[in-house]
């Protein structure tokens, strides 16, 4: 027994043009030991496997950098987080703490933010469905409502009736800047519509419109769509102020910044290809501030981040179950994560790190889910070196829409914590059997008595 | 069970492997190496089993489940047959 070596699993290796790409070989992986000071293992035996990390530094850090990139080039800014993207309390309350405002597109999302104390007027509804009470509330608090069609107008003009005063709105326009493009929300300005919707919201008496919201899509990452955005948007001011003698409050450019994750199909990896915030900033600010106003009345900039903030600062703890080897000869991994609460592998092309030592040989994986439905892949074609049973692997920047999508489906969903300054604070338990029942109700005669 | 090349194999220091019949190349690991080289020492699956678990610190389920995964790998890549 005396001076065995380590051992690791065999493994070989097929040296393929498949493991290759345009730019050589795979780096090696590091192995992922530590989440912000903390050992990945630690973490995962104390709060359990899957487990979300936020690094609540990271997540400053990406607001702190994104504001400064904007309010250096225009004097007038202001971020309103897409609440959708992830609406955590804690998420809420830290983006709050840095002056974020909130961007929210349903009462649930509103009620939210309200109830962490967000002032009204440091709210922006939008979305193409809200309530006739959820609209009297925000008008009431003095939230900023842009509208999406003209069933909302009019139930607005009814609330300028019941609350007798002109009410303050913002249109929703789309422009012809993506392939497809977005139509679903709002007016289209190269149709006539938008101009057709601030017109007819002005005529009626009842309302006055003082701002223009424009969401282009998400995962741009082509940063000439929001300059072609914001010269339509320059555009259009200086024809309704012209025409209808509009002044703008403010004008909102909406999200859909690029996170550092890789798209499926994409052919370089994001860390290359993702804009920075100043070059965001650099292709929307100079040409706004070209609008048709001195610069004291620029409108008030609004831009809605959502997966660009908050997608970077999560990582997910998730273990190997099991593996196998597949009749093409692949090798395939099941995790005990599913998409169930990784929607976002629709997306994105995840990198998956070990967290332990497991040797430098990258082999060509295919990684499952741990949902019991063959769909449930969370990656076709991924390097990962050998691992077993029990190993912890990480996952990077799974913050964004993986948390507010995720559905409770055969599994119960896993704890998320939050680390900051070396400490660690849970900041949703694991579900329970009896949380995710607790609102069923059994009626007795459903029940056999014996 | 024999196990058995199928064509003419070579392998380095490094564990670069190289089959002459096809020119593809592969890399092994040491415990791959290790394995690699008692198949062309001639010894079956079942020798090799306690071999390994004489050079490594591994136990036996490990070492078992982790050799009939190789050896299938091998046949998948035609480099051995039985
Ligand atoms: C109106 C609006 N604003 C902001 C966002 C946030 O988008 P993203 O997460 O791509 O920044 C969305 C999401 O689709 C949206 O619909």
């Amino acid at each position: 027994m005396i001076n065995k070596k380590a051992y690791s699993k065999p493994t070989i290796i097929r040296h393929s043009v498949g493991v290759q790409n345009k730019f050589g070989r795979p780096p090696a992986t590091v192995p992922i030991n530590r989440l912000d000071g903390f050992k990945v293992s630690e973490l995962a035996e104390k709060h359990g496997s899957p487990l979300f990390v936020l690094s609540v530094k990271a997540l400053r850090d990406r607001y702190r950098d994104m504001n400064r990139a904007f309010t250096t080039r225009y004097p007038n800014f202001q971020i309103a987080y897409s609440y959708k993207t992830n609406y955590l309390k804690s998420v809420c309350n830290i983006l709050k703490q840095e002056g974020a405002w909130s961007e929210v597109v349903s009462g649930f999302e509103y009620d939210i933010a309200r109830n962490i104390d967000v002032p009204g007027n440091q709210i922006i509804f939008n979305g193409p469905y809200k309530t006739h009470e959820e609209l009297i509330r925000a008008f009431e608090e003095g939230a900023i409502v842009n509208l999406d069609n003209y069933d909302e107008m009019q139930v607005v003009e009814e609330i300028a009736d019941e609350l007798d005063k002109v009410l303050e709105v913002g249109i929703r326009i789309n422009m012809d800047l993506n392939d497809p493009p977005w139509h679903k929300f709002g007016f289209n300005v190269e149709a006539g519509h938008a101009f057709e919707a601030v017109k007819r919201a002005q005529s009626g008496g009842k309302l006055k419109v003082v701002g223009l919201h424009i969401h282009t899509g998400t995962y741009v990452d082509d940063v000439t769509v929001y300059s072609r955005a914001a010269q339509g948007l320059v555009n259009f001011y200086a024809y309704i102020q012209e025409q209808l003698n509009i002044k703008l409050k403010y004008w909102d450019l909406g999200g859909g910044y690029a996170s550092h994750n890789t798209l499926h199909g994409a052919y370089m990896p994001a860390e290359q290809t993702c804009p920075t915030f100043d070059q965001y900033a650099e292709a929307i600010c100079p040409i706004l501030l070209n609008g048709p106003f001195q610069a004291q009345d620029a409108p008030k900039l609004f831009i809605e981040p959502g997966r660009a903030l908050i997608d970077e600062p999560f990582s997910l703890i998730t273990s190997v179950v099991s593996q196998k080897r597949l009749p093409s000869g692949q090798r395939g991994v099941l995790l005990d994560s599913g998409m169930n609460i990784m929607s976002s592998v629709q997306w994105y092309r995840y990198n998956f790190q070990t967290a332990q030592d497991s040797g430098a040989m990258l082999e060509d994986t295919i990684v499952y889910g741990g949902l019991c439905m063959n769909i449930d892949v969370l990656q076709a074609s991924s390097s990962i070196p050998p691992v077993r049973r029990g190993d912890l692997l990480v996952i990077h920047h799974v913050g964004a829409y993986n948390i507010s999508q995720s559905w409770q489906f055969i599994y119960l969903r896993p704890a998320i914590i939050a680390i900051e300054d070396g400490e660690v604070h849970v900041i949703k338990k694991a579900e329970t059997r009896e949380y995710v029942q607790s609102f069923e109700n059994v009626p007795d005669s459903f029940i056999s008595n014996k | 069970m024999e196990l058995q090349f199928k064509s003419e194999l070579t392998i380095s220091e490094s564990g670069f492997l190289f089959d002459h019949a096809t020119g593809l190349t592969y890399t092994l690991n040491s415990t791959g190496q290790f394995i690699f080289r008692n198949i062309q020492d001639k010894q079956n699956a079942r020798s090799i089993l306690s071999l390994v678990m004489n050079e490594f610190e591994v136990n036996e389920d490990t070492a078992h489940k982790d050799l009939d995964d190789f050896i299938r790998q091998l046949k998948e890549f035609n480099l051995v047959g039985e």
